[in-house]
């Protein structure tokens, strides 16, 4: 049984295909769905929970279809939203006994005490939520979520808006749930933290996934440096041996090319022979931002992309 | 059951908190009962103070019911709603919740009413009576509340709703019963009043105080709460898958 399956899952607001055909097999990993604002993350996850229907195509979670067996459904998951609900007004503690008790927990206090201490939050249990801080309020969501120990969990951009430390820690907590055998369905924007802590990624844009598997097997798709270069006016395209134009963010441009040190110089004389205004350049390993650019470019250009991958071929031998 | 209780326990937690609400919940009742009931120079009956008790006990169920759908509201829009639809507990009893908590919070504040209306020179009723009261207020409440969160549902828009409990509360007060008898109203008025819902929850409570069981009233209000209580259910549904 598959934890998380869909098939062809597609949702329209009207004439906006927020999901387009998305085809998931999540199994015991940490999945991460990674997207600008807007791609569809937050309807995905949506569906999956049921809490909205789909246009099109089927899901199904711990082997349960979303629209035919729900109540299932909802048993065997849980789900913290995008945007923090906490009862301010409560504390810590009562926040979770009411989770624990909507699941109807045996023993609800014990299972409190116990996940309070898991999440680090024991010492200010007895204190109202209103003065926890934002990865505090996090931590106590993803307690309530545990109460009733799902097999899958979905976390809608559990670190948005947090601080670094407190969203490392929020991926600490995430990776020791999956250890314990919990899928994890993880949606965030932030590419490093998926690079870093997902199993395998999918990059949605405009509702399609353009690109899926692990961070590493992605970032095999690019040559080994990159080079991004800040261009102001307008850009004029180059092409030199060697050097693969990526994609392009605002003003920033990416290149690929296996040595980036000497691709440097050629790339620099060739788009200022072209007529570039080039403001600075840089150098680094592949990153999933440059994936990302890389199959935006890749949705954009269907014919150019395959074209650049042929080239990309010929290029590694 | 258990999910109606606990979300039920929830908002009781986070209204007792709040307070400002539970002190203005409280006496802003009473402060309106002693206020028309003994400073208004008003006599059309012989004991204004019995004639105006239910009147008061069925406004204050009124502007307690009229409120549940805005807590459904704020559940939605701060997400709490989404959280607890994910749930697997059964979804109709946040709905459920919202109204009962709502009506007996209603009827909290009408004992106070009923208290100091005693206190402050009523006839007292046999438990009996009191008790068909109470039941009455509960049908009432129900009613109000399951309405609100109907139109709550249907407006889907917080400062539509309060516009709309605002531009229903006080005229649905005024038009009734509450503060006259039919007799000394102008014709039209009497006519509103005769098919306004509150003025039929105040004649019930009216007719117990003269010794009397108003059977129909009851049933009757029974039946428009069921009926009420059936949309909420189908609005709530709609709007939730
Ligand atoms: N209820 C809705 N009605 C109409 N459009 C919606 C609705 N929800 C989301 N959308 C649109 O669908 C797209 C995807 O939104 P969303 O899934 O929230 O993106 P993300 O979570 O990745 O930021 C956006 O263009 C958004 O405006
Ligand atoms: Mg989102």
């Amino acid at each position: 049984m598959t934890a998380i399956e869909t098939a062809d899952l597609t949702k329209e607001f009207g004439s906006l295909c927020a999901v387009d055909s998305l085809n998931l097999n999540i199994d015991g990993e940490i999945f991460g769905l990674l997207g600008p604002n807007g791609s569809g993350k937050t309807t995905t996850v949506l569906m999956l929970t049921t809490l909205i229907r789909q246009t099109r195509g089927s899901a199904s979670v711990c082997g349960y279809d979303t629209l035919k067996e729900p109540d299932k459904v909802r048993g065997c998951l849980s789900y913290v939203p995008q945007d923090m609900a906490v009862d301010t007004n409560l504390t810590g503690r009562e926040n979770m006994l009411i989770f624990a008790r909507l699941y109807g927990i045996d023993n609800p206090k014990d299972k409190v005490d116990e996940l309070l201490g898991v999440m680090d939050l024991s010492g200010r249990a007895d204190d109202l939520a209103k003065t926890y801080s934002g990865g505090m309020r996090r931590r106590l969501e993803l307690a309530e979520a545990l109460v009733h120990e799902p097999e899958v969990i979905f976390l809608d951009e559990p670190t948005l808006g947090l601080d670094v430390s407190a969203r490392k820690k929020i991926w600490q907590y995430i990776h020791n749930l999956n250890k314990k055998g919990m899928t994890i369905f993880v949606t965030t924007h932030y590419m490093d933290e998926a690079e870093k802590f997902c199993d395998r990624v999918g990059i949605i844009d405009n509702g399609k996934i353009t690109a899926l598997g692990s961070p590493a097997e992605l970032k095999a798709g690019l040559m080994s440096d990159v080079i991004t270069v800040r261009i102001e006016g307008e850009y004029h395209p180059v092409n030199k041996d060697g050097i693969l134009y990526v994609g392009n963010s605002g003003d920033e441009y990416s290149y690929t090319s296996e040595n980036g040190s000497e691709a440097l110089p050629v790339l620099a004389d060739a788009l200022k022979i072209s007529g570039n205004n080039v403001m600075a350049m840089s150098i680094h390993e592949p990153s999933l931002d440059d994936v990302f650019l890389q199959s935006v470019g890749k949705q954009e250009e269907e014919q150019g992309f395959e074209e650049w991958k042929y080239r990309l071929m010929l290029r590694r031998r | 059951m258990k999910g109606v209780l606990t979300y039920m326990h929830r908002d009781f937690i986070r209204w007792i908190r709040y307070r400002v609400g539970v002190v203005s919940a409280l006496v802003l009742p009473a402060a309106w009962l002693i206020f028309v009931g003994l400073a208004l120079p008003v006599q059309f009956t012989g004991n204004y103070l019995d004639f105006i008790t239910p009147g008061i006990l069925v406004m204050t169920i009124l502007t307690a019911g009229i409120s549940s759908g805005s807590l459904l509201m704020f559940d939605k829009i701060l997400g709490f709603l989404n959280k607890f639809l994910a749930m697997p507990v059964p979804r109709e009893s946040i709905l459920v919740s919202k109204i009962l908590f709502i009506t007996v919070r209603g009827i909290l504040q009408t004992t106070i009413i009923l208290i100091i209306a005693v206190l402050i020179g009523a006839t007292i009723l046999n438990p009996l009576q009191y008790g068909l009261i109470y039941l009455i207020l509960f049908l009432f409440g129900v009613f109000i509340a399951a309405f609100s969160t109907t139109v709550a549902l249907y407006l889907n828009d917080h400062d539509s709703f309060a516009a709309f409990t605002a531009m229903v509360t006080m005229p649905l007060f005024f038009t009734s019963s509450a503060l006259m008898p039919y007799d000394v109203m102008p014709e039209w008025l009497s006519m509103i009043a005769h098919v306004n819902p509150l003025s039929f929850a105040i004649d019930a409570i009216r007719e117990i105080g003269t010794g009397a069981i108003p059977i129909f009233p009851i049933a009757l209000l029974m039946l428009f709460a069921g009926v009420i209580l059936i949309l909420a259910g189908h609005m709530f549904r709609k709007l939730t898958v």
